[in-house]
């Protein structure tokens, strides 16, 4: 049975992981806490509900153009708006953002009411020794973890993704060196709302969607940066299979009451015993 | 030029005054309801459809020329104001409906919960608030005369399911029940362990979840590694509906699984497709128990025809009680015929109220004592009635996953 529990936190995590990795990202590189995140997500979860239910569009269609549509969104808010505060203390930013998600939050509501909707797919579960994997859930998890593993790959080899890494490590010398760094923040927080998006679909399989939920996805967001360490990719990963796991426990030893808090506690451990968290380095704090 | 110009401006400045002044004296005389409601935060879904219900009343009211007091007829008007989920925001809206909006009658905010905190400011200045969605007893216990509640306690729907369930489910030994960490949801699971305890059933898992859940996968394997004959879950529908794909993704079967109030309404089922089959609820009201109704609507079915027409959908019993709370509102004011807290208080204190909810008696406690629980299960994609026995439409169906 113990096996159950942690695979149904593996499961869990991984979806957490794929939320918090673009959260992470913009955190680190620009230093700004995106508090509309939690309301990208749930953007892209409803247009992935529109795209297969409405338009009757098959999901592998859908998805790439809902995270394009999102990263669209991301770019034009870091181009129009945030870009104007950079270098601004981080609460102003994170007030605007504040501000921004109330909007985008509120007109979700208009738009698509506080009704739940989910994509329903029965895919069916794979069973192992007595342990249940849902099909649907692997594949959520899969396509979240490829996605996080192309972003690595793109921040460690590509011209942008150094160019981002450089911007993250020292804004100034980064200009010194000829990169545009309008641009790049412009590119980072597109890529950002681009793997809500991604996140979004992956949730529209799984949950019922309404607009309220994206309070809780940003909490957890917000968790798994502090545990894995910010702007780290492989820190979002470890985070958020870290904070599945802890969940899991945490409703096996104390009940599901204690499940939520059980994170929140483990944060404040982290930030007392390891304040750059466990995959992050020094200096990103 | 320029004093005749700055006359002419001074005169044009005072006529405006008089004119504004003198509008509220040319605008028609009201009676103004307040209504703190839900709809934005994670109530907004519960909130919308309490304004929907709200709303139906006030223009049905209003389309045969209002409420008759004293032989004059006044029209109704809903203030309303979003007090976003948030329970303080509830009790600072009542305070400024009260004060600044000076309304003479108050619908309460939405869940049990939330109308305990803002009955203390009505009972405060007076001012009788009729609570629509709210059924559990400790909101009615303390002893406010101006509180009004239109469904009946959570223990007479409790009541009616163990009872029903024991006598029609052959081999139901044991219950597993989970609720929301929730006044409303605490309550009824607290009602359902206590009846089911009494009729003699096991209470094998009691536990209750926080409200920001988002994964009940491992609740739901201790609950699998009980095997209970009965799994009885309550919280937001949202919460129901995640819980009942992950039972299936879990592989969890069991004979009888009944959730509280979901299943109640259709984006229950359209969130879950065929596993809302076999899946059991409860309900304070449907319009098939057809009641008649000679005030406003004629009956239940009536009453949903309309709402029909209005929203494209059946009303629940959400929307019907929200209905029924204005309405007995506009009962009283007519049979009181005045607008005075005092007058309109006793006879909501006093009368029986034939409306297409059922009758409704708010007695000395404030809460409807008219037991009428439905006890309901999703079949073939319909919600039906299994109890009580002169509305049955159906008989129970075992097992959930439907075989």
């Amino acid at each position: 049975m113990l096996g159950q529990y942690v695979v149904n936190g593996l499961l869990t995590g991984g979806l957490y992981a794929c939320i918090a990795v673009g959260f992470s990202l913009v955190w680190g590189v620009l230093n700004i806490v995106n508090m509309l995140h939690g309301s990208m997500v749930v953007l892209g979860a409803y247009f992935c509900f529109y795209g297969v239910q409405q338009l009757g569009l098959p999901l592998y269609v859908v998805a790439p153009v809902v995270c394009g549509a999102l990263f669209l969104f991301g770019y034009a808010i870091q181009a129009g708006l945030l870009n104007n505060l950079v270098g601004q203390p981080i609460l102003i930013t994170l007030t605007l953002t504040f501000g921004l998600d109330l909007i985008v939050n509120n007109v979700l509501i208009a738009v698509f009411s506080a009704t739940p909707r989910s994509l329903v797919m029965d895919y069916g579960a794979l069973e192992f020794h007595g342990i249940r994997v849902p099909v649907v859930r692997v594949a959520g998890m899969l396509v979240a973890g490829i996605l996080t593993l192309l972003l690595y790959w793109l921040l460690r080899h590509s011209k942008i993704g150094r160019a981002i890494i450089a911007v993250r490590m020292d804004r100034h010398a980064a200009a010194l060196m000829g990169i545009r760094i309008p641009l790049i923040y412009s590119l980072t927080f597109g890529i950002g709302a681009l793997m809500a998006g991604a996140a979004g679909c992956a949730i529209a399989l799984i949950y019922p969607v309404t607009p309220m939920m994206s309070g809780s996805f940003l909490g957890k967001a917000f968790v798994i940066c502090v545990l894995g360490g910010l702007g780290s990719v492989p820190g979002a990963i470890i985070g958020g299979l870290v904070l599945g796991v802890v969940e899991s426990i945490g409703t096996l030893s104390l009940g599901q009451q204690w499940s939520t808090s059980m994170g929140f506690i483990m944060m404040m451990a982290v930030i007392v015993l390891f304040p750059t968290g466990l995959a992050g380095k020094k200096g990103y704090e | 030029m320029g004093s005749v110009m700055e006359m002419l401006k001074s005169m044009l400045a005072a006529l405006s005054c008089v004119a504004l002044a003198a509008a509220p004296a040319l605008a028609e005389e009201t009676i103004k309801l307040g209504a703190p409601l839900a709809l934005t935060g994670p109530l907004a879904d519960a909130g919308a459809k309490s304004k929907q219900g709200y709303d139906i009343c006030i223009s049905a009211i209003n389309a045969k020329g209002g409420v008759d007091v004293g032989g004059k007829k006044l029209k109704l008007e809903l203030v309303p104001y979003d007090y976003q989920s948030e329970t303080n925001r509830a009790v600072q809206i009542v305070q400024r409906l009260i004060n600044v909006d000076k309304v003479p009658f108050l619908l309460a905010p939405y869940g049990s919960g939330d109308t305990k905190a803002a009955a203390v400011v009505a009972e405060r200045y007076g001012t009788p608030m009729i609570a629509a969605a709210a059924a559990t007893s400790s909101v009615f216990d303390q002893k406010f005369q101006n509180l009004f509640g239109v469904l009946f306690p959570n223990n007479m729907i409790t009541e009616a399911e163990v009872g029903y369930y024991t006598k029609n489910v052959p081999g139901l030994k044991n219950v597993a029940v989970l609720a929301l960490n929730s006044l409303f949801p605490k309550s009824i699971a607290d009602e359902l362990v206590k009846t089911a305890q009494a009729q003699g059933l096991k209470v094998v898992f009691n536990q209750i979840y926080s409200p920001d859940t988002t994964d009940f996968s491992n609740v739901l394997t201790q609950v699998k590694a009980l095997n209970p004959d009965w799994i009885y879950v309550t919280g937001y529908t949202q919460d129901l509906i995640l819980i009942r794909r992950q039972m299936e993704d879990l592989g969890i079967k069991v004979k009888l699984l009944t959730m509280t109030a979901g299943p109640a309404y259709p984006e229950f089922k359209d969130n879950v497709k065929s596993f809302a089959e076999n899946v059991t609820t409860n309900s304070w009201w449907h319009q098939n128990a057809n009641y008649q109704d000679n005030f406003l609507f004629g009956s239940s079915m009536k009453y949903n025809e309309t709402f029909n027409q209005t929203y494209k959908r059946d009303a629940t019993y959400l929307e019907a009680a929200a209905t029924a709370s204005c309405e007995t509102l506009a009962m009283a004011i007519e049979e009181a015929k005045s607008t005075s807290a005092d007058a309109v208080r006793k006879v909501l204190h006093d009368k029986t109220f034939d409306t297409f909810y059922g009758p409704i008696h708010y007695g000395p406690k404030g809460q409807n004592d008219v037991n009428a629980a439905l006890v309901m299960q999703i079949q073939d994609g319909k919600l039906v009635v299994l109890a009580p026995e002169k509305l049955k439409q159906a008989t129970l169906r075992i097992g959930v996953p439907k075989n």
